[in-house]
This record gives C-alpha cells, sequence and structure tokens, in this order.
C-alpha cells in the first residue's frame, strides 16, 4: 500500500517538474522580449547578456518618435475591425442557414481560403485591384482580411447555433415569424457567447495576417505587421526598439486570447474536434 | 388547400434561407472562386518585362519542370514541412499529457500556455531573431555557458531548415497539445481503471490504450497543421527571406517573390496552382488515414 503511495507521489511530482519545464520553454522567448523591451540600449546587445537592468521606456519612445508606429496601429485597427465586422455581417445568417438547412457547402466553400497557399489569391487580386486602382485602399485590405474572418465566424457559431433545440424555431414559425426575424430575434441572443467568441478569433487572425497587406497596402495604410519589416531593417543596434515594437504588436491579440481561452479549442480547430 | 398552402409557406422558407447565406457566398465567389479560375488563367499567359501580357501555352509547366529553383523550393517545403510536423506532433502530444494530469490548471496559466500560437508569427520571427542572433544573441550565451559551441542558427545554410522548424515548433506545439488535450479529455475513464486492474504499466496503458484512440485527434491535428506548414512564409520572409543563399526558399516564398519581386505573374501562378494542389494532396491523404485509424 505504502510503495503504491510512493509511486503514486513520485509520478505527481515528476509531471509536476515536466509541467514547469514546459512553461518555461514556452514563456522564456517571450519575457525575453518583453525584458528587452525595457533595457538601456546599452544594454540590450549587451553580451554576456544581462538580466538585471534599470527599466526605462526609452525604446518605446524611440519607437514613436522614429517610426510612424501609431498610425501603423491606426491601419492595423481599422483594417481588422472592417474584416471583422464584414465577417460577422455575412458569418451569422450564413451560419444559421446552414445549421437550419443542413445544406453545408457554403460553409465549406469559405474553408477553401484557409487550405490554399494566399498568394494564389493574392496574384488575381493584384492584378484586379490594381485595374481599378484599389492597391493601397482600405476597401481592398478589408476585402482580402475577411476572406480569413468569414471562415472563422462560420465554422466557430455552427455549432453554436446546432446547440439550440428545434423546437424554439418551429414554435417561432407556428407564430407566423419570418426565418430573419427568428434569426435575429431568437437565434442570435441564444448564441451571444458564440458571437463574441468569433469576433475575437477574427479580430486575432486578422490582425496577425501578414501577406495581403504586404503587397495590397501602401505608405499610408500599412499595417503593423506588414511594417515589421521597418523595424527589422533599422539594424541590430536597434533591438530595443524591435523588441518594443514586437510587445506592443502581440499585446492586443494576447489580451483578447486570454479572456476567451477556456472557448478557444472548438474555435480553433474550426469544428474538427469538439472541444 | 392546406397542402399547397404548406409548400407555398416551405418554398418561402428555402428562399428566405438562400437570401440568409446569399452575402457569404456571393463574397467568396467574389473573392475566392473567381480569383482561382483567373489564377488558372494567368497561368497560361506570359508576362514580359514591360508588362506586356501574351498567351504561352503550357510554357509555365514546362519551364516548371526544369526550373531547379522550384525543385529545389519543393525540397526545402517538404524538409520544413516533415521536420516541424514531427516535432509538434511528438511534443504536442507529451505537452497535452503533461497537461491533462495537472488537474485544475487555473485560466491564466491556460492563457500563458496559448500565448504562442495567439501571437502574430511575425512576432514570432521578431523575437527570435534577436535571441538566435549569432554573436550577440541569448541562445549562444547559453549553449556557451553549457561548454557548446556556439551556432549560426539562421545565418547557416545548414542550419536555418531546423531552426526555422524550431521556431514554428515553438510557436504551434501547445495548439497540437490543445487539440489532444481534448481528445484525451473525450475518452473514457472506465478504459484507463480497467488497464489499472489489469496493473498495467503507465507506459504500457499509454501505448497500447491511450495512443491507438488518440490517433483520429492526432491525424486531425496533423491535417491543420500541414495546411499551415505546406505554405509556409511569415516567419521565413520576416527573417530570412529565404536565405542565406536560397537555403530557406519555401515554394510560397519562391512564387511570392516571382510574382511581387520578379512580377513574373504567370509563372507565380503556376507555381502557387502547383503548390496548392500539393496541399489539397496533403489533405486528402491524411483524410483517408483518419478513415482508417477512426474506431
Amino acid at each position: 500500500m505504502t510503495d503504491a503511495a510512493n509511486t503514486d507521489r513520485w509520478i505527481r511530482w515528476l509531471n509536476l517538474v515536466q509541467l514547469v519545464l514546459a512553461g518555461v520553454l514556452i514563456m522564456a522567448p517571450t519575457v525575453w522580449m518583453v525584458l528587452s523591451s525595457f533595457k538601456p540600449s546599452f544594454e540590450v546587445t549587451a553580451y554576456p547578456p544581462t538580466l538585471v537592468f534599470t527599466p526605462t521606456l526609452e525604446n518605446y519612445v524611440e519607437l514613436t518618435r522614429t517610426t510612424p508606429f501609431l498610425s501603423y496601429a491606426l491601419n492595423s485597427l481599422i483594417v481588422t475591425v472592417g474584416s471583422t465586422a464584414l465577417g460577422l455581417l455575412f458569418g451569422i445568417p450564413a451560419a444559421f442557414a446552414v445549421s437550419w438547412t443542413r445544406i453545408s457547402w457554403p460553409a465549406i466553400l469559405t474553408l477553401a481560403a484557409r487550405m490554399a497557399p494566399g498568394t494564389l489569391f493574392l496574384l488575381p487580386w493584384y492584378v484586379m485591384f490594381r485595374q481599378v486602382g484599389m492597391i493601397g485602399s482600405y476597401t481592398a485590405l478589408i476585402l482580402s482580411h475577411a476572406v480569413i474572418t468569414l471562415p472563422i465566424v462560420i465554422w466557430v457559431l455552427l455549432p453554436s447555433f446546432d446547440g439550440i433545440p428545434r423546437s424554439v424555431f418551429e414554435a417561432a414559425q407556428v407564430d407566423g415569424c419570418s426565418v430573419t426575424r427568428i434569426l435575429w430575434r431568437i437565434a442570435l441572443p441564444l448564441v451571444a457567447s458564440g458571437v463574441a467568441v468569433s469576433a475575437i478569433l477574427a479580430f486575432v487572425f486578422s490582425w496577425n495576417y501578414f501577406l495581403f497587406a504586404l503587397v495590397l497596402s501602401n505608405g499610408d495604410t500599412k499595417t503593423l505587421i506588414a511594417a515589421a519589416f521597418n523595424f527589422i531593417g533599422e539594424g541590430s543596434t536597434q533591438w530595443g526598439a524591435l523588441m518594443a515594437a514586437a510587445t506592443l504588436i502581440a499585446l492586443p491579440p494576447l489580451v483578447l486570447a486570454a479572456l476567451v481561452q477556456r472557448w478557444l479549442v472548438s474555435g480553433l480547430t474550426l469544428g474538427a474536434v469538439k472541444g | 388547400m392546406s397542402d399547397a398552402a404548406a409548400t407555398l409557406a416551405q418554398d418561402r422558407q428555402k428562399l428566405e434561407m438562400s437570401a440568409l447565406s446569399a452575402p457569404a457566398v456571393i463574397f467568396t465567389v467574389a473573392m475566392i472562386a473567381f480569383p482561382v479560375v483567373y489564377t488558372v488563367w494567368l497561368g497560361f499567359q506570359n508576362f514580359s518585362s514591360t508588362g506586356k501580357q501574351s498567351f504561352a501555352g503550357l510554357a509555365n509547366y514546362s519551364r516548371l519542370i526544369s526550373d531547379y529553383e522550384f525543385w529545389h523550393g519543393l525540397w526545402v517545403t517538404i524538409a520544413l514541412y516533415v521536420l516541424s510536423l514531427v516535432l509538434q506532433l511528438v511534443f504536442g502530444v507529451w505537452l497535452a499529457l503533461v497537461l491533462f494530469h495537472a488537474k485544475r490548471l487555473p485560466g491564466i496559466v491556460r492563457s500563458l500556455f496559448i500565448s504562442p500560437f495567439m501571437m502574430p508569427p511575425v512576432v514570432a520571427g521578431m523575437m527570435w531573431l534577436v535571441i538566435l542572433d549569432p554573436s550577440l544573441g541569448a541562445a549562444n550565451y547559453m549553449l556557451q555557458s553549457f561548454g557548446l559551441p556556439p551556432s549560426d542558427w539562421l545565418a547557416s545554410p545548414s542550419l536555418v531548415i531546423p531552426t526555422v522548424a524550431l521556431i514554428d515548433s515553438w510557436q504551434w506545439t501547445p495548439y497540437v497539445a490543445l487539440i489532444v488535450l481534448g481528445g484525451l479529455q473525450s475518452l473514457p475513464p472506465s478504459v484507463y481503471e480497467a488497464a489499472q486492474i489489469d496493473g498495467a504499466s503507465p507506459f504500457k496503458t499509454f501505448q497500447r490504450i491511450t495512443l491507438p484512440l488518440l490517433l483520429p485527434t492526432i491525424v486531425t491535428a496533423a491535417i491543420l497543421r500541414s495546411v499551415d506548414l505546406l505554405r509556409f512564409f511569415d516567419i521565413i520572409y520576416i527573417t530570412t527571406q529565404g536565405g542565406p543563399g536560397n537555403a530557406s526558399n519555401t515554394l510560397n516564398i519562391y512564387g511570392f517573390r516571382v510574382g511581387f519581386e520578379f512580377f513574373n505573374i504567370g509563372y507565380a501562378s503556376a507555381l502557387m496552382l502547383t503548390l496548392t494542389a500539393i496541399v489539397f494532396g496533403a489533405v486528402l491523404a491524411f483524410n483517408r488515414l483518419r478513415g482508417a485509424v477512426a474506431w
């Protein structure tokens, strides 16, 4: 009996060690990035690297002084919010219709964007947007990023709509409610938390997306992610500002993801796994 | 009479349903289906350096076959794909088991564990660029303090693929773990209890019971990662841009550069269609596999 208890304690201890090890491996690079962003400029590139230092905001000041960081951030916000809104506007009714009719091809069609390499769309978009003079416009950026957000909204919301008992809709139908009315007045309030999760995930992945803005934006509409190059280009002496930029760019998605981490599994796998 | 009224109501409902999915369908056709068809057409076009366009037939595809950079890109793509996928699946299953046995994980800890793949890959590239710097990076300092020789990491033609695989695995292993953890939590506990009564060792239990039952979940994770890994772009474009030389020039990076740096849209279209066929082929193959390991 004591033998078994001993083994048990051993196993639990071993597991704790592994948990801490995994945690350190996962967290260390991020912690290093954040620490570096607060280091005085002469210490960022110190070798051997220092762990104890007087934290300073000089890198952040430098970043906003030497680059149009805030206007890039505003561009990112416009494109991300715009594409998330568009994804919700198109995705909510589509998810509802797919869930109700069980005709799933519209949902599968939107998934194509999740599978094909972005460059496949970017080539014809570039040719088409250039012809109508839309390269560098917010519209082109928002439309392209909505290709990312739409499947997320649809596939996150599908299980939520599926979870509503059919009898709820049938009762409303008997009362003479139109389908559109049922969606907005009855179904939507029931899946409000699903809508919130889908909106946050759509926001995160639109914010993080790199490729489209790289080609479709110009100097005035460049998003933070597409501008990341400008920060790197300044050379290794600017590590402090580079890490400050990286920290600020990563902050919005990390904060939002922390809010919905509990519901993330099913949302991130686009319904492939029941979380 | 009431029959006719019922059909009328049904028709009306069908119409309303179509109207609800219409915006999403029209948007997808306009932004994806039509452009893809357009890409197919572009693949048969030749764009001269002056921007003049002419019909090229299959010239872009025959050029593909004799293009050394294409075959090299294919090799880089597959090497990076296999290496990253194996790393992420092995460590993902390990991490999932560790998380599974640590019952009652506080939300804040879970948030920290998912933080790598919620941040932009571009940011991951930026931070690792600094950490892996050959002369001043923290990684080489760690190596040296353990008495190991420093490495050139991303600057070394022979090490750049493993290094990029390592960065991507740092970012996406927790994602695989989260999926596998979901699979673990849905396994019936009675299975373990039976094994315990039979006196099976923890390792045997894992090998004979847990792993086979988890296989469908692991294949699902493999599919989701394959789709991203075969079109690898962000981290490479930020850290090496396909270099040093062309050592990390994946097909996606190569196609992008042909299209948007050399503006050979026709040839780039042929390259991208080939890559897309590879991605869909991999997904179909894994789907078969998932059917084979289902229970």
